[in-house]
Parts: C-alpha cells; sequence; structure tokens
C-alpha cells in the first residue's frame, strides 16, 4: 500500500492578481501530522484555501495529488467526500440554519456519494449527542443557527465537532489556535489527539507554539514568502519560538 | 379581479393564507377594529404573474396587524405588491416582511407605504422588503414610503436586495454539501423568518414545503 496520503508540487496560487504562494512542495504521508508554521502573510491560510478548494483562489501552476488522484480538478464537496476537511480559521455565521439540519445534509451528501444509505434519524441523533460530548457542547447546541452568536471559543469547537462528525482522513486546521482561551485550546487540543489513528493525517497551520505543545507535530515546515523555506522535527517549533522568524531563511 | 373586503372588529383574530392560485390580479381590504388583529401571508409560487394590492386600515385604537408575502420568480413572471398601512387612530400596531427571490427575467416591484394620521399616536409600524437577485437579467424594485404626521410613534422601514452569500457556499460545500443542496439551504433560510411568523404550526410546515418544493423546481435547474 502506499502510504503517501497528499503530494504538493511546485504550487503556485494567487487571489485576483497577486502571486501568494510560489512553488510549494509538500509531502505527507498517512499517520503524520505536520505543522505549517509561518509570520503573517506567508501563505499558511492561502494554502489551505486552496486544498479545500476555494473558488477565489487560482492555481497557476504545479499539483497537488491525494490518495492517487488530482485534487484540483475536484469541487470543494468532492474533497469533502474523499476525506479533506478544513477547520476554518474564520467559521462562517449562516442566519437560519441548524446545526442540526446542517450536518444532517453534509453527513448524508458525503454517504451518497459514497454509494451509502442516508443515515436515519435514530442513528443521526445518536452521532450528534455523542460527538457533541466529544467537545463538551451542550444539547441546546444542536438547535442553534450556525455559528450565529458564537463566542471564538464556540466557533472552534463547532469546527472540531463538525470535523469529528464527518471523519475525515485529512484534517487541515488553519489557525484552530487564535482566539482561543487555554480551556477552549485544550478541548480542541484533545478532540484532534482523540480522532488520531494510523491512516489518518493532519496539517496544523499555526503562529504559534501553544497549539503544538497539545498536538505534537512530527515534522515541521517553515512557511515564508509563498515557499517552504525549512523543514524539521518538532525541534524546530522551540527554536522558533526562542529565535523568532528571522532566524530561518 | 379578485377582491377580498374584510372588517374584523371586537377582539378578532382574522387569520389568512393566501397562495395566489393563478396569474390574475387579487386585493384585500382588510378593516382592524379596536383590540382586533389580523395576520395575513400571502404565496406567490413560480408561473405566476399578478399585482396584489393591499389596503389595511387600523381603526380602533389597539389592533394589530402582521402582513408577510413570498414572492418566487424564477422565469419571467412579473409581480407588484403594493402595501397601504393606514395608522388612523393612536396604539396601533404593524409589521411588515416581504421577501422575495428573483431569477431569469422575473421582474418584482414592492411598493410599500406607511401612513401614520395626526392624532394617531403611539403607533409602532414596521415594514420589511428583502430580495435576492439571482440572474443579470431579473429586476427587483423596492419603494418603502413613511408619511408621518405623528410625533409619539415608532416607525422604520428597512429594504436590501442582494446575492447568495459565497462565503456560506464555500462552508457548506467544504463539509460535503453539494452547491445546489447549498443554495437551496441559503434561500431556504432566506425566506424563514416569513415562514416562522406563521402563526399556525401546520400551516408553517405546509409552507416550508411549498417553498422548498417551488425553490427546488423553480431555481436550482
Amino acid at each position: 500500500m502506499n502510504d503517501i496520503l497528499l503530494k504538493i508540487e511546485g504550487l503556485k496560487a494567487r487571489v485576483e492578481e497577486k502571486e501568494i504562494l510560489k512553488g510549494v512542495d509538500l509531502t505527507i504521508r498517512r499517520g503524520e501530522i505536520h505543522a505549517v508554521m509561518g509570520p503573517n502573510g506567508a501563505g499558511k491560510s492561502t494554502l489551505s484555501a486552496v486544498l479545500a478548494g476555494k473558488p477565489q483562489f487560482m492555481v497557476t501552476d504545479g499539483s497537488i495529488t491525494f490518495m492517487g488522484k488530482d485534487l484540483l480538478k475536484m469541487a470543494p464537496e468532492e474533497r469533502a467526500w474523499a476525506g479533506i476537511f478544513l477547520s476554518f480559521q474564520y467559521p462562517v455565521e449562516i442566519p437560519g440554519v441548524s446545526i442540526t439540519n446542517f450536518m444532517k445534509t453534509a453527513v448524508n451528501s458525503k454517504r451518497k456519494a459514497l454509494g451509502e444509505e442516508p443515515l436515519n434519524a435514530a442513528a443521526f441523533l445518536k452521532l450528534m449527542k455523542e460527538k457533541m460530548a466529544f467537545v463538551q457542547m451542550k444539547p441546546e447546541f444542536a438547535k442553534r443557527e450556525i455559528n450565529v452568536g458564537f463566542s471564538g471559543g464556540e466557533k472552534k469547537r463547532n469546527e472540531i465537532f463538525q470535523m469529528a462528525m464527518l471523519d475525515p482522513i485529512l484534517s487541515i486546521l488553519d489557525e484552530t489556535d487564535s482566539g482561543l482561551d487555554v480551556d477552549a485550546l485544550r478541548i480542541v487540543a484533545n478532540g484532534v489527539n482523540a480522532l488520531r489513528t494510523p491512516e489518518k493525517s493532519a496539517i496544523v497551520i499555526t503562529h504559534y507554539q501553544r497549539l503544538l505543545d497539545y498536538i505534537v507535530p512530527d515534522v515541521v515546515h517553515v512557511l515564508k514568502d509563498g515557499k517552504i523555506v525549512r523543514t524539521a522535527g518538532k525541534e524546530l517549533v522551540a527554536q522558533i519560538e526562542a529565535d523568532g522568524y528571522d532566524s530561518i531563511n | 379581479m379578485s377582491d377580498n373586503r374584510i372588517t374584523v372588529a371586537g377582539r378578532e383574530v382574522f387569520r389568512k393564507l393566501v397562495i395566489v392560485p393563478e396569474s390574475e390580479d387579487w386585493r384585500m381590504h382588510i378593516s382592524v377594529e379596536e383590540g382586533a388583529s389580523a395576520d395575513v401571508t400571502l404565496l406567490i409560487l413560480p408561473g405566476i404573474s399578478c399585482t396584489a394590492d393591499f389596503t389595511i386600515e387600523m381603526n380602533g385604537p389597539k389592533a394589530d396587524c402582521r402582513l408577510a408575502g413570498i414572492y418566487l420568480c424564477p422565469e419571467n413572471e412579473n409581480v407588484h405588491i403594493n402595501v397601504e398601512m393606514l395608522h388612523k387612530v393612536p396604539q396601533c400596531t404593524s409589521r411588515q416582511i416581504f421577501k422575495g427571490i428573483v431569477s431569469g427575467k422575473a421582474k418584482a416591484d414592492f411598493y410599500g407605504k406607511i401612513v401614520v394620521s395626526p392624532g394617531a399616536q403611539q403607533t409602532e409600524a414596521y415594514q420589511e422588503n428583502h430580495s435576492l437577485l439571482l440572474s443579470d437579467t431579473a429586476k427587483s424594485n423596492t419603494r418603502p414610503q413613511l408619511e408621518i404626521y405623528a410625533d409619539d410613534v415608532k416607525c422604520s422601514h428597512g429594504a436590501t436586495i442582494g446575492k447568495l452569500n459565497e462565503e456560506e457556499q464555500f462552508y457548506m460545500r467544504s463539509r460535503g454539501i453539494p452547491q445546489d443542496e447549498a443554495r437551496a439551504l441559503q434561500m431556504i433560510s432566506f425566506l424563514s423568518p416569513v415562514i416562522d411568523g406563521i402563526p399556525d404550526p401546520e400551516e408553517r410546515e405546509r409552507i416550508y414545503a411549498e417553498a422548498e418544493a417551488a425553490i427546488r423546481s423553480g431555481f436550482l435547474k
């Protein structure tokens, strides 16, 4: 079995007229957790948006292969069905759509795409309940409109809840630690760690060391000005914390 | 022309759901007397072109009115909605909410006037009209008007014309919800403030079902 899950080669991407990714190479194997660190404006969020297929981002060169398939030819929903999940840095508020209705549509769309029967109401509610407990969400959470009036911590817990519901193969956490207090950070990190298996991988995009104290990466990359300038083991995190990104070129 | 004249009196509650049955013009004139209330919801489904005229007279103190409407115009419909909400005496309340989705080459106009007569103090009158415009060739006009001749009142109107939010769509698609399904969810949630105001739960469910079916067959082709 080929244990390479994701292979990014020579990836260049732009938003409107501005080139942001200038040739990114990255290979992730099954079971690995990769941290992508870097200063503001390096292209970290662009990388996550391109992986998830955000239409406003234009790939101008390079390739992304996920489980042997050409990811760039797939619509965002097809990428989700294939097992990619993006935890948004700024989760979107959707007034008028309840979490329950949203998740039921998402879970059953994926099942349909994979040729499985939709979950019946009882099985779905059982799954909801289990995954809500997993991120310490109260039962009334299920009835709320998506992210409307949520605190920063609730929004991020909602992302991890959705991740648990959809059971992805590759999770991309885009600055999931931003705006979190220590308790919320711990809940989120415990959630992510509990989902780890030897088959599944994650990309943890972050600015700071603190999330990586809880989710320990196998590989650390530094992204600067649209390129990966250094790849090393977890010891690189401490060096960045001590000396800053300027020390790495 | 279908013409309806109704007087609601003596603490009576008048509730009416109007689903415009065919392309003919439609008029309703309601006089709401002291302490009475009227609650009317209008539904104009795809394929219907019409002018719908409402004249509501708030004729007795503490009368109350909720007037709501949905218009769904995916192809080449031509819909006009005219409302005159006339507050003639003190202490009456009225709330209007109209929402429409317009696409293809359809045209929808909303003209809504609130008149507060001299002496109709402590009136509360609100009006909202919001449209989603889904094609470059569809047209939507909104003309709210307030004429207020009393000084102790609370009145407001709000009008917007917009498109489906792309950030919401990407968020839903990234969770595996297909684009059309995401659009359907957005349109239903856009209409939900109108439907949620329908007092009878069975009628509410029925209108949700009608609206969803109309959205799927009309706007997601």
